[in-house]
């Protein structure tokens, strides 16, 4: 199997699918905890809100993993309990959780309990109503059959209401077990696999055609065993692929999901015991399912593949391969996604490449479709179909192999890009040079991708966060702020004790009402309402007095450092740029530091690679003036990045929030008190986006040495992305605290150094100065090198 | 028109690749002979300023080509023995950049490439993308990229490498025909290429001129020296060459 060797032999694909194997692991595992290990975690809501207000008191959050270790001890207990009696369990248990949770007396332990047994009783609320579920569906069809649009026998409503019955009547004896449902519904529910797979045959695929890049293949082509024989042995490569693809992915999601989730125990009850599966007609138990699931994913990959090659089997250019593959796959993913259910080509929805690609749809979902008025599910369809057209497809593949001549001149396509290369060039030639340093940039070197992906993950990006307020005077603190905010004057103060005065009137008013109520003078419903009153007024009475002593320390403090004193509401502030956002901070600016390397890690190294170094230099602007159009694309992408991620922030804060202080100076925030510039709050702010945009063209700089440092463009990417990113991801994400001044990330975030309690804006200044300085360094080395291009050597 | 190279030598480490070489070309197209590692096209890349000189000076009208910097380069054409390009430019694309990087003004460019096209037989793979091209197309693409902007210096490092000899002979007939108030350096191995259409020769051997005069002159010297043992009338330049390559 020589074929077979030179393909595995690639180190590219090995390390690829290596890549792709460890990305699914790792991608399955996250969601588990992103999903909060598929439980609810909503709490009763309840407890005493003073204000009509946007906050309310908010309560600790549950840990989603202790909540499940709860759910799953609850399950082990209930296991072997009849269902209706485990319900009325679960049923009075959340209850009273629920009157704990929403009253004075509620432990630590009550909201995961409450999370585990709200969860449980979803479960077996599930399992002890399926039988009336399948009862309800032989109802439906006594009902709907008395209606006459329904009852002809010869129509496919008739039939598909018979054929349905039919199929969930044979269910009626099926016994569910409370099985440990976790792993298989994570299965069934991480679609990343369909699509990791699809993208590792892809590629697999793509190595059959490694003759043709290396202009092998009219040899190949000219060999005895060149054709049949080669086509044969890629087939069952591609067979082989797609079944260890499957195992390998397939089997790691299982792997991790039985670790995380437990449940290997469970795999002899029957399937619908899993919620997901409870529209599955089929009698097997979950073991079962999944061994009859993994074969028939098996079968279906290997048709997947099989289209594939076929696809660009039959474009004679490599090139334009991937551009066919790609039409074809958008063009089958629409009809997938977009036609709906009810159309009447919906046959074209689901005997489709992507119903072979998402197979756990056919499984989740029960669906007949409408085949010469006879219902058909689609299950039944896609399966039957699996066999002839693996055959069918294989057969064409290795006709096309065959017989597709490797020197028959210019096809279709060669003619058709050739027509859209004359199309661009008539734009290209316009363009001057760094109108083609953009070109390159963002055509050749794929930077569009780049771009497209920036803009998608940009507008995906979390930039607020909510502020939980903890007490009840916070509470107050806050809304009062919210009410007297605007600039400091003696009518504030004056608004502040008016204010104080109504809330101590109504305090001493409970204070006289208690003696009234104990002399027999007051009504009790008078003395409650009176007391509720009181109560409130004390915590908002503490509330203010916090507002009115922020109020005069900033009149001081204004007085003092000559800057007019406001009260600022910085609860905007605080969610986007405070502590509490620092995630969101880091997530940005990753995002855009990647963003920058992937644009212009490529600018330097692309000429090295092309081999045009030398011929550059011996044009009059093919040194500095090269150079100075780079260091302006850079600005470009570097704006373009800081607009894609730092706009959508801002209009974050100018959308959520209504801001009014604009002009107020910025120090009167409580988070800027030591701010060194006279300047509002707007002037700050566009100050801190000035300090970003800087941060990030000076890696951008940094970006560009590196690449003029590289031969290879694979080999600059890696380099740069190493370079700029390893520090930052090391230092946010593994906690090593040595790499905290290389990463790059805290310059260009800004916010948390200057608001942290070591940081300020002098240390922020300084570490942007320094990094600013070493762009400095590395634009000059640029230059130096540019103009004695004949002193620069690659080092990678 | 003079550009001399004074005393220059170019070391890596303790290997000298060009020796004390002193030459003055003035108008006209130097054929450059030498084996593989004579120091060709050091020597082209030292009159390109893409390496730095350990030694001597290289002067245009005078003028140190350092000290010219841009305005040197402006009247440069160079075409490297390496193919350099980018492959996912066309043709066309690929010629517009070079003439934008040599600082001519598009409506000149234009008229020039269609030109340069033309006589390299590019035409009707104007809109094809470079990768696509045979190793011939792409040394047609350089050469029509060397003579863009009218240079005053044209240094061709290998120019009729890859092309089939129906394209040589055009390319040769081409650069033959190129105005004679410009100095041409051609280096190559293949001696039918500068035999016929060179002023000069020069012969080049471990980093030094062994040898440099008109291709008739150069056959009549050598023709004496070895006289006895080859047939009369029978002498070529590439016995010549062969003959300071000590074969």
């Amino acid at each position: 199997m020589r074929e077979l060797g030179r393909i595995i032999e690639r180190p590219r694909l090995v390390l690829a699918l290596v890549v792709i194997l460890l990305a699914n692991g790792l991608l399955f595992l996250r969601e588990q905890y992103e999903k909060d290990f598929c439980l609810d975690l909503d709490l009763p809501t309840g407890g005493v809100i003073f204000f009509d207000g946007s906050l309310t008191v908010t309560r600790e959050e549950v840990d989603p993993r202790a909540a499940y270790r709860r759910y799953t001890e609850l399950l082990d207990t209930m296991r072997d309990a009849p269902l209706p009696e485990a319900q009325r369990a679960l049923e009075e248990e959340k209850e009273t959780l629920t009157a704990r949770l929403t009253g004075d007396e509620s432990r630590d332990e009550d909201s995961l309990d409450y999370v585990a047994v709200n969860n449980l009783l979803k479960k077996v609320e599930y399992l002890a109503g399926y039988g009336d579920w399948l009862a309800g569906i032989e109802r439906n069809k006594e009902n709907l059959l008395t209606f006459s649009i329904f009852n002809d026998p010869d129509s496919f409503s008739g039939r598909n209401i018979i054929k349905t019955a039919e199929e969930f009547e044979k269910l009626r004896g099926v016994e569910l077990s409370l099985v440990s449902d976790g792993a298989v519904g994570a299965f069934m529910s991480f679609r990343l696999t369909d699509y990791l797979l699809l993208l590792a045959l892809l590629l697999v695929v793509l190595s059959f055609l490694e003759e043709r890049k290396a202009g092998l293949w009219g040899v190949v082509h000219a060999t005895p065993r060149g054709r049949l024989r080669l086509a044969a042995r890629r087939a069952a490569i591609l067979l082989s692929a797609s079944a260890l693809g499957v195992i390998l992915l397939y089997g790691t999601d299982l792997l991790i999901g039985f670790t995380v989730y437990g449940g290997y125990g469970d795999l002899d009850c029957a399937v619908q015991s899993v919620e997901t599966l409870g529209r599955l007609p089929m009698i097997t138990s979950i073991g079962g399912f999944l061994l009859r699931f993994l074969l028939l994913r098996a079968a279906a990959a290997f048709l997947t593949g099989l289209l594939l090659w076929l696809m660009v089997a039959a474009v004679s250019n490599v090139k334009y391969t991937i551009v066919v593959a790609a039409a074809v796959l958008a063009g089958e993913y629409s009809l997938y996604t977009f036609l709906p259910v009810q159309s009447a080509l919906n046959v074209l929805k689901y005997f489709n490449l992507f119903t072979y690609i998402s197979l756990a749809d056919l499984y989740v979902n029960y669906l007949n479709i409408d085949i010469l008025g006879f219902p058909l599910g689609i299950r039944s369809i896609s399966q039957f179909a699996l066999v002839p057209l693996v055959l069918l497809l294989a057969a064409l593949c290795i006709y096309v192999h065959c017989h597709k001549k490797p020197a028959a001149g210019r096809d279709l396509l060669g003619r058709a890009a050739y027509r859209i290369n004359s199309l661009a060039d008539k734009a290209l030639r316009r363009l001057h040079i760094f109108g083609m340093e953009l070109y390159k940039a963002l055509w050749v070197q794929r930077g569009i991708i780049i771009a497209g992906l920036l803009i998608y993950v940009a507008l995906g990006l979390t930039y607020k966060v909510n502020i939980a307020v903890t007490t009840s005077e916070e509470q107050a603190e806050k809304l009062y702020t919210a009410q007297f905010a605007g600039e400091i004057t003696d009518d504030t103060f004056a608004s502040i004790d008016a204010e104080q005065h109504e809330l101590e009137v109504k305090i001493s008013a409970y204070e006289e009402a208690q003696a009234a109520y104990s002399e027999g003078s007051m009504e009790y419903p008078e003395f409650d309402r009176l007391g509720r009153e009181a109560s409130s007024a004390k915590i908002k009475s503490a509330g203010l007095k916090n507002v009115r002593a922020r109020c005069e320390e900033l009149r001081l403090r204004g007085g003092e450092e000559g800057f007019t004193p406001w009260l600022i509401d910085d609860t905007p502030f605080e969610s986007v740029y405070g502590p509490a956002a620092e995630a969101n901070q880091q997530k940005a600016a990753l995002t855009a530091l990647l963003a920058l390397t992937l644009l212009l890690a490529g600018c330097g190294a692309y000429e090295r690679q092309s081999g045009m170094t030398f011929l550059l230099g011996s044009t009059p602007r093919g040194r500095g003036a090269l150079l100075l159009r780079k260091l302006l694309l850079a600005a470009v992408m570097t704006a373009l990045v800081w607009a894609a991620v730092y706009g959508m922030e801002l209009y974050t804060l100018l959308t959520e929030f209504d801001i009014t202080a604009w002009r107020a100076p910025a120090k009167n925030l409580p988070a800027l008190p030591d701010f060194p510039f006279r300047c509002s709050l707007a002037a700050a702010l566009a100050l801190l986006y000035l300090c970003r945009w800087l941060a990030l063209y000076s890696a951008a700089a940094l970006v560009l040495l590196i690449s003029s440092l590289v031969r290879r463009l694979e080999a600059s990417y890696i380099a740069a992305c190493a370079l700029m990113l390893l520090p930052s991801l090391l230092w946010a994400y593994v906690g090593i605290e040595f790499l905290r001044p290389l990463a790059l990330i805290l310059p260009i975030e800004a916010a948390p150094v200057i608001l942290s309690s070591g940081g300020g804006i002098a240390p922020y200044l300084l570490w942007l100065s320094a990094l600013m300085l070493a762009a400095a360094a590395s634009i000059l080395r640029l230059f130096y090198v540019s103009e004695r291009r004949g002193h620069r050597r690659a080092i990678i | 028109m003079k550009l001399e190279l004074i005393d220059l030598t170019k070391r890596y480490g303790n290997f000298t690749a060009l020796n004390h070489v002193n030459i003055t070309f003035t108008e006209g197209i130097y054929g450059i002979l030498g084996a593989n590692g004579a120091g060709k096209s050091t020597m082209m890349n030292l009159i390109t300023d893409n390496i730095p000189r350990s030694e001597g000076q290289i002067l245009f009208e005078g003028t140190d080509i350092l000290r010219l910097g841009a305005d040197f380069r402006r009247v440069l054409g160079y075409m490297p023995q390496e193919q350099g390009y980018y492959e996912h430019m066309t043709a066309q694309t690929f010629l517009y950049y070079m003439a934008d990087l040599k600082a001519i003004p598009k409506r000149e460019a234009r008229e020039e490439i269609e030109r340069l096209l033309e006589i390299t037989n590019l035409s009707r793979v104007r809109h094809k993308k470079l990768g696509g091209f045979s190793g011939g197309m792409k040394q047609r693409v350089l050469l029509a990229q060397a003579l863009l902007g009218d240079p005053k210096v044209v240094i061709l490092d290998e120019p009729t490498a890859g092309l089939d000899p129906k394209e040589r002979i055009r390319i040769r007939n081409f650069i033959a025909s190129l105005s004679r108030e410009r100095i041409i350096l051609l280096a190559t191995h293949i001696v039918s290429d500068i035999e016929s259409i060179s002023d000069e020769v020069l012969m080049m051997k471990r980093g030094r001129v062994v040898g440099m005069n008109r291709p008739e002159k150069l056959i009549e010297c050598v023709a004496q020296e070895v006289r006895e043992s080859v047939v009369p009338g029978h002498f070529s330049l590439e016995d010549v060459y062969l003959y300071y390559l000590g074969e």
